[in-house]
């Protein structure tokens, strides 16, 4: 009991999962657990067209079965009893999903209701989340008379009315104007981090993941090809720095300690430094300054997720800048 | 305190039972039906002759009224299996029309606006789906069939008394029986049609002319082959042949009572299945 106690219900569990679509398998024996740690976690689900991003996510709603394998959502199986995961989960699907000739009210207010909520707390909620999500003003209109974005915003509404511990997001973003992009990622980072909502985020758009999400899974031809904690990378990224000096900097190497950080010296004023956690880049800036040298350059080294990404697909061998000393000038 | 000043929290209170989540559908369609004019037209309608009937049955059990006319009109107006049969042939004509208009805006919409994919991620299961769309149609129209016609028979058993309905109780049983048979098949007929045709007119047009297609062949296959068995695939046919065994009613020639009740099994099971495979929260191309 007490082992169970110290080991949370991760929010999705695969066991060498494998779909087939007719005869074509889609998925091919995947295993990996998401969203482990704490509560109110992003996971960034990410892949190029026909990786299985869909297909998953279809499985985990019990839309698609397993021909091999099996997948858990909040700890329930998504091949059998999955009625009452189902109430705790709220989906927004990627393309128009709504009832054209009702309003929004009415619309979420249903939907509400069928995942459980009374009557009267639907109404409530419906109303609440339609203003949550900036569709206030406009919640007695029609919902086909709504643009692009007002029709993303009342799925979100729709998927997060009831209150679910995890929400599957597919395409957030698609369609929107850079304003409402910006809405849509404050509201799901908003999701994760007040409302303690677990987020599952298929995107294509790997700054969309980057913003919100705390771990990413990249998916390639029905497999996992990557999964990383984004948090860690950033962290680690964060530390890495590229410095270049004029002046006698002899002197340098043996100072970095004061900042808790370590250098290695590529030649003619040139520097690569990691610096703690913790420890801004302002520090460094002011060790320099005290050791009476003129910066040139200073730049932050990322391991970017487009890096991260396009290294899981395979068009990078390495991350640039990951391993090795970079050759010295000409 | 005002709504949007409140804020959005999650929801944490008491969660509602699977029947209450189960009638949210039918209650939410009923309430859009009934704001169509037509709809409520023709229901308003469908009462006139339930009334009537209710006059001929009051008629019918004051003699002192009836005097002066002769003996062979007397015996003639019976509140009988006959009169159950004219009562339940009248209806079921208003079901058809009421079946058609409702029916196609049920599924339909659903399926053009790809709102499945949100009921499906709910706990509402494929079934209790098509059985939640199946109840929205079928307590419609039994608004304007069983129940006025149990109101009849029970009219009928207030005034002629407890001797008549230990000798007629089958009669009640047997409308209210054959009503339910004919507002199952009606409904699944305007689901399957709501199901695969996505324009609403469209819709209606195919669920009328399921029954006047049908009947048509039929009566091509007695004609051109002469033979009467043409009719087991006529479905108001059928389901006259099944009210007739059951109200002890003369019925016309051909496919016998047995025959017509598994006809209709038949058609039930074959429109469940056309209607089992287009509710799918995905469509799964090979």
């Amino acid at each position: 009991m007490n082992s169970e106690r110290e080991q949370p219900t991760p929010v999705v569990e695969l066991e060498n999962l494998k779909v087939k679509l007719g005869r074509r398998e889609i998925l091919h024996g995947i295993t990996c657990r998401l969203g482990v740690s704490g509560t109110g976690k992003a996971v960034g689900l990410l892949g190029p067209n026909g990786a299985g991003k869909s297909t998953l996510i279809l499985t985990l709603l019990g839309f698609l079965r397993a021909s091999a394998g099996r997948a858990r959502i909040l700890g329930f199986d998504c091949g059998h009893g999955m009625g009452e995961a189902r109430s705790r989960i709220g989906y927004m699907p990627e393309n128009d999903s709504f009832i054209g000739d009702m309003t929004a009210v009415a619309f979420v207010r249903q939907m509400a209701e069928l995942s459980g909520l009374p009557p009267e707390a639907a109404l409530e909620k419906a109303h609440q989340v339609l203003f949550h999500v900036g569709l206030g003003e406009a919640r007695y209109r029609e919902l086909r008379t709504y643009s692009l974005g007002m029709k993303q915003m009342a799925k979100l509404a729709q998927a997060i009315v009831h209150g679910p511990e995890l929400v599957i997001l597919d395409e957030p973003t698609n369609g929107l104007d850079p304003a409402a992009r910006r809405r849509m990622l404050k509201l799901i980072t908003e999701m994760k981090n007040e409302q303690g909502m677990h987020v599952l985020v298929c995107s294509h758009l790997l700054r969309d993941i980057e913003q919100v999400c705390d771990e990413a899974v990249i998916m390639k031809d029905g497999a996992i090809v990557h999964h990383c904690n984004l948090e860690e990378e950033r962290r680690s990224n964060r530390s890495f720095v590229e410095l270049e000096v004029s002046g006698d900097d002899g002197h340098l190497r043996a100072a970095l300690p004061e900042i808790g950080a370590e250098g290695v010296s590529e030649g003619f004023g040139r520097w690569r430094i990691v610096l703690p956690p913790g420890v801004e880049v302002d520090a460094l800036w002011h060790l320099v300054g005290r050791q009476q040298l003129l910066v040139r350059k200073l730049a932050h080294r990322r391991d970017t997720l487009e890096e991260i990404f396009l290294k899981a697909m395979g068009h990078l061998a390495q991350t640039p800048g990951e391993t090795g000393v970079e050759a010295g000038p000409a | 305190m005002a709504v949007y000043k409140r804020g959005y929290r999650r929801y944490a209170g008491p969660r509602t039972g699977p029947w209450t989540r189960f009638l949210v559908l039918p209650r939410y369609a009923w309430r859009r039906l009934y704001q169509q004019r037509l709809v409520l037209l023709l229901t308003i309608l469908a009462f006139v002759w339930p009334i009537l009937c209710a006059g001929f049955i009051y008629l019918t059990n004051h003699a002192e009224l009836l005097q002066g006319l002769d003996r062979e009109f007397k015996e003639f107006i019976q509140v009988d299996g006959r009169f159950f049969s004219i009562f339940m042939y009248v209806q079921a004509g208003f079901a058809v029309f009421l079946a058609a208009l409702a029916g196609p805006g049920l599924i339909a919409p659903d399926l053009a606006n790809n709102a499945l994919p949100l009921y499906f991620s709910r706990p509402l299961t494929r079934w209790s789906y098509a059985l939640a769309r199946l109840t929205v149609l079928v307590g419609m129209l039994s608004i304007v069939t069983w129940i006025p016609g149990l109101a009849l028979f029970g009219l009928q058993v207030g005034l002629a008394g407890g001797e008549w309905f230990r000798a007629n109780w089958s009669l009640g049983a047997g409308m209210v029986a054959g009503f339910f048979v004919w507002l199952l098949l009606l409904s699944l007929v305007a689901m399957a049609s709501s199901a695969y045709v996505k324009w609403r007119v469209v819709a209606a047009a195919v669920s009328l002319a399921f029954f006047f297609i049908l009947g048509g062949i039929a009566e091509m296959i007695d004609q051109v082959l002469r033979v009467r068995w043409g009719h087991i695939i006529d479905p108001a046919w059928v389901v006259n042949r099944v009210w007739c065994t059951l109200l002890g009613v003369e019925a016309p020639r051909g496919p016998g009572g047995w025959a017509s009740a598994w006809a209709v099994v038949v058609m039930i099971g074959l429109l469940a299945l056309v209607i089992e495979r287009k509710l799918r929260p995905v469509e799964i191309v090979s």
